[in-house]
């Protein structure tokens, strides 16, 4: 114990304080310098465009750079979550949008996007995907089972705790599917069906992920169910070490999504918004469809690979064009709701 | 000269005034700016439609019901399961106690996604109570165990023992006594964790959002879905309204309860504390049982699916650098590792400057009756943020800072700033209380020694408060590092963080990405333990100075 000095005088003493003092000087000064430093960064950049862009989106290397050297542009991404979330994102923030471009707007919010002046000029179409039932081929053929033609022998007690979907509240694909079953039995009769489908088993989960990769016996997670809410182009990941695809979709009933891109309204980067929409269109982008996103190209002289038409060909019939989707949505969503939670 | 006096008797309570406002002026200006601008924009847009019809929606009460009553049950069975834990831990010694407290402070501290991913795991390996209510109910039990155990543990710590001593010698067996004794002692207390469990339990966004599979609802989760899915402000804006009653509800409450401090590791008491005995068995059983099955088994699972799932040990946190199977990622975890870290730094130290200024004007001795008001006025404005749904003040700096005049959605300064905006509740609840129970002597001695304000703060107040400020910048730390509702919205492209990582792997399972998941919260896990044992070292006990006067 030293002879004399109370802490003041230890303080005082010690001018430079102690390491409490040391370690909040050094951590005030280092957010001052990093706030500085943001503060003075550019924000805009005339040489990126920025495409705004679901979770869902995938871009090869080598096509980002074809883009880069043809437009001279630097392509940065922003995935701002799921379809809907991507474009309520949007709608909030239109008067200073977060990028130059958008990729994913669907066809069920086109007219959303329209009526809320998103888009500088039109949207183009760029994909498609079909919203069908999948199964597990081998399943049924051990089972002995024949797999189900269409949605309404879902309710079959045969095909009794089989099926997983995703919730419309949460999916597109599980909304797609929603919409599907107020085409086929109309606004009157879809709510039966789908308390059938609960009597009998149905499982639902929050995303078509889950329900896939989680709970279907026919993909890698090797599930429980081997009927699965999914997409026509599915069982084209599916193919095994025999050259055949494991799965196989229900392709009557199916519901069709289709993909558009635009130029957002007040881009900083017109030209290259518009550069990079036309880039989504050409053959190189459109011929990438497939593989990276597991989506058919809307350019029809595309060819699709040999097992896309052998395994994963598109829906034989297409149901809920005509429906407003965003429209009716909430109301829809309400009756789904109060039957399933 | 006594006219002088009286006439200018005004002019020192002008300066004094003058000067507490320019110190006031740098924390309201950053809750002006940072909070309430962002509020009332994103809120005003949604009063502005039909609103109030929600506050008589039936499904939208029954959306409120719910969140009261799973965080009453939550709530009810924290408390009951820890009583007898902070009669153990705090009440009682033991070899190796720090070591248990410490252990069940984690899940407090943990981002409640890798809670949640936790329970999952739970759930599917137990595969019984298919029901998703129960296990969220279990979730919030093991989050909310150890702010129970803490509060009322330190209170417990504190008490005056010679009551309970007495009725123990009259022959009344253990439960009795803790009964009929010590649970009436411990009201205050028990006041206060009931109110600050039920306030996390209505808050709780990642585990309702996890476990319940999108289909169960409660306020915050219809919140975000309102806001993010349906684009229907109105609603959102009533049910953040709904939430924000039911929070300075619980806020009265537990105002009014009295104040325990919720300190990471609070010093050993003065050794009158009896070590454990054979009559303590039945709360040994219940806190052992907690600690083994709530406690510890979900942090071992993920640990166990971190080296068994998919790829393998190594190779999940291999993953660790790639973008997930299907790219599904916009940078590495180990880049939103470095986002985490370098969010976690800046909004610490913010919250910290302005938390430690408004404790510091807050806690000035006044006599004035409008100068208490005001504090009063204060006090509960930088509590509010607490109340608010993280979602909706994530929506508001969405719409507000886009563009002229403060851009700040541009950088990547945004996450950190709305983080520090949250935490400064927390640093004023624990500095505030700290710097208002100092001794004034040593201060008045301070400027008998010829110390100005400003020496006397920072060469006497803050090292005497430096425990209470180690843990406030842990606590500030760890909000930053969990937080995930603000993040979610405002961290897209390469800034994303830890939990929203974590969040989109585990939405989108399938190839490697669930391994990821669970190697990326074993990382979590880990460098939350890694805060918290560094905060509970720096925070022993020093020896006590001995009284030789000052100077």
């Amino acid at each position: 114990m030293p002879a004399q000095g109370g802490p003041l005088t230890r303080a005082l003493r010690n001018k430079e304080g102690t390491k409490v003092q040391k370690i909040l000087k050094a951590a005030v000064v280092a957010v001052i310098s990093s706030l500085a430093l943001a503060g003075c960064a550019p924000t805009t950049d005339p040489k990126s465009v920025v495409l705004v862009t679901h979770d869902s989106f995938v871009i090869s290397d080598e096509l980002k750079q074809e883009f880069e050297a043809e437009s001279g542009y630097e392509l940065k991404l922003v995935k701002a979550g799921d379809t809907g979330s991507m474009t309520n994102k949007l709608i909030l923030t239109k008067d200073q949008p977060i990028g130059d471009a958008v990729f994913g707007i669907d066809n069920t919010l086109v007219d959303l996007a329209a009526e809320n002046g998103l888009i500088d000029g039109e949207l183009s179409p760029i994909d498609f995907g079909d919203v069908c039932f999948n199964y597990d081929i081998d399943w049924f053929a051990a089972k002995k089972l024949p797999a189900p033609k269409n949605i309404s022998e879902l309710t079959a007690s045969k095909y009794k705790n089989l099926t997983v979907v995703s919730n419309p509240s949460t999916s597109s694909s599980g909304m797609a599917f929603l919409a599907t079953t107020i085409a086929v039995f109309g606004e009157e009769g879809y709510l039966n069906y789908w308390t059938k489908l609960k009597n009998n088993g149905l499982k639902v989960v929050a995303g078509w992920e889950d329900a896939y990769f989680t709970e279907f016996s026919g993909s890698s997670g090797k599930g429980n169910y081997p009927i699965v809410l999914s997409y026509s182009s599915s069982p084209s990941a599916e193919i095994r070490d025999n050259g055949k695809s494991q799965t196989a979709s229900i392709r009557t009933d199916c519901y069709r999504q289709t993909e558009f891109a635009g130029v957002l309204a007040g881009a900083k980067n017109t030209a290259g918004a518009k550069a990079l929409v036309e880039f989504l269109k050409s053959a190189s982008f459109q011929a990438s469809l497939p593989t990276n996103m597991y989506v058919y190209p809307i350019d029809p002289s595309i060819s699709l690979p040999e097992t896309w038409t052998k395994f994963a060909p598109a829906a034989l019939t297409l149901v809920g064009e005509e429906l407003d989707v965003a429209g009716n949505r909430k109301v829809w969503l309400a009756a789904w709701s109060s039957l399933f939670e | 000269m006594l006219l002088a006096t009286e006439r200018f008797g005004w002019l020192p309570g002008v300066h004094c005034l003058s000067r507490r406002l320019l110190g006031w002026s740098i924390p309201l200006i950053f809750l002006g700016v940072l909070f309430f601008w962002p509020l009332t924009n994103i809120l005003s847009r949604g009063f502005a439609g039909d609103w109030a019809l929600h506050l008589v929606d039936a499904r939208d009460w029954q959306i409120t019901w719910f969140t009261i009553w799973q965080a009453l049950v939550s709530t009810a069975l924290t408390l009951v399961l820890a009583v007898p834990g902070a009669y153990i831990l705090y009440r009682k010694s033991f070899p190796g106690q720090r070591f248990l407290r410490s252990l069940i402070t984690i899940p407090f501290m943990l981002p409640t996604i890798v809670v949640a991913t936790g329970f999952t795991i739970f759930r599917d390996a137990a595969n019984v109570w298919t029901d998703p209510i129960l296990w969220i109910i279990a979730a919030h039990v093991f989050l909310n165990y150890a702010l129970a155990v803490r509060t009322i543990g330190s209170y417990w710590m504190s008490l005056d023992l010679q009551t309970e001593e007495a009725a123990a010698m009259a022959g009344a067996g253990r439960l009795r006594t803790v009964w009929s004794i010590s649970i009436p002692q411990l009201r205050p207390a028990l006041i206060s964790a009931t109110a600050s469990t039920f306030l996390y339990c209505t808050a709780s966004y990642g585990v309702i959002l996890v476990l319940g599979g999108g289909q169960v609802d409660s306020l915050e989760t219809e919140i975000a879905a309102a806001a993010n899915t349906l684009l229907d402000l109105p609603k959102a804006s009533a049910l953040a309204l709904v939430q924000t009653l039911l929070s300075v509800v619980a806020f009265g409450i537990s105002q009014t309860g009295g104040r325990a401090n919720i300190g990471i590791e609070l010093g050993d008491h003065d050794g009158q504390v009896k070590r454990v005995d054979r009559k303590d068995w039945p709360a040994l059983a219940i806190t052992g049982a907690v600690v083994v099955l709530l406690v510890a088994a979900p942090m071992i699972q993920i640990f166990w699916k971190a080296a068994t799932e998919g790829a393998g040990l190594v190779q999940n946190f291999a993953n660790l650098t790639s973008l997930g199977t299907r790219n599904i990622l916009n940078i590495s975890v180990i880049d939103a590792g470095f986002n985490s870290l370098r969010n976690m730094f800046i909004s610490a130290t913010i919250a910290l400057i302005i938390g430690v200024t408004v404790s510091y004007l807050l806690a000035q001795p006044t006599k004035r009756r409008s100068q208490v008001v005001l504090n009063r006025i204060l006090d509960v404005m930088f509590l509010l943020p607490l109340g608010i749904s993280t979602v909706v003040l994530g929506f508001g700096y969405l719409v507000t800072f886009g563009g002229y005049p403060l851009p700040l959605r541009e950088t990547w300064l945004v996450v950190p700033l709305i983080q520090s905006v949250m935490a400064v509740p927390l640093v004023v609840r624990l500095i505030y209380p700290a710097l208002a129970s100092l001794d004034r002597n040593h201060i008045e001695a301070a400027a008998t020694a010829g110390a100005n304000r400003w020496q006397s703060f920072w060469l006497i107040e803050l090292p005497m408060v430096r425990f209470s400020l180690y843990t406030a910048a842990a606590f500030a730390a760890l909000v930053s590092l969990g937080e995930f509702g603000a993040a979610s919205l405002l961290a897209y492209g390469d800034q994303a963080t830890l939990p929203t990582v974590l969040y989109s792997l585990i939405s989108k399972p399938g190839g490697d990405n669930y391994g990821m998941a669970m190697a990326a919260s074993t990382f979590i896990i880990v460098l939350t333990f890694a805060v918290v044992f560094a905060i509970s070292r720096e925070n022993r006990p020093e020896p006590k100075p001995k009284r030789n006067g000052l100077a």
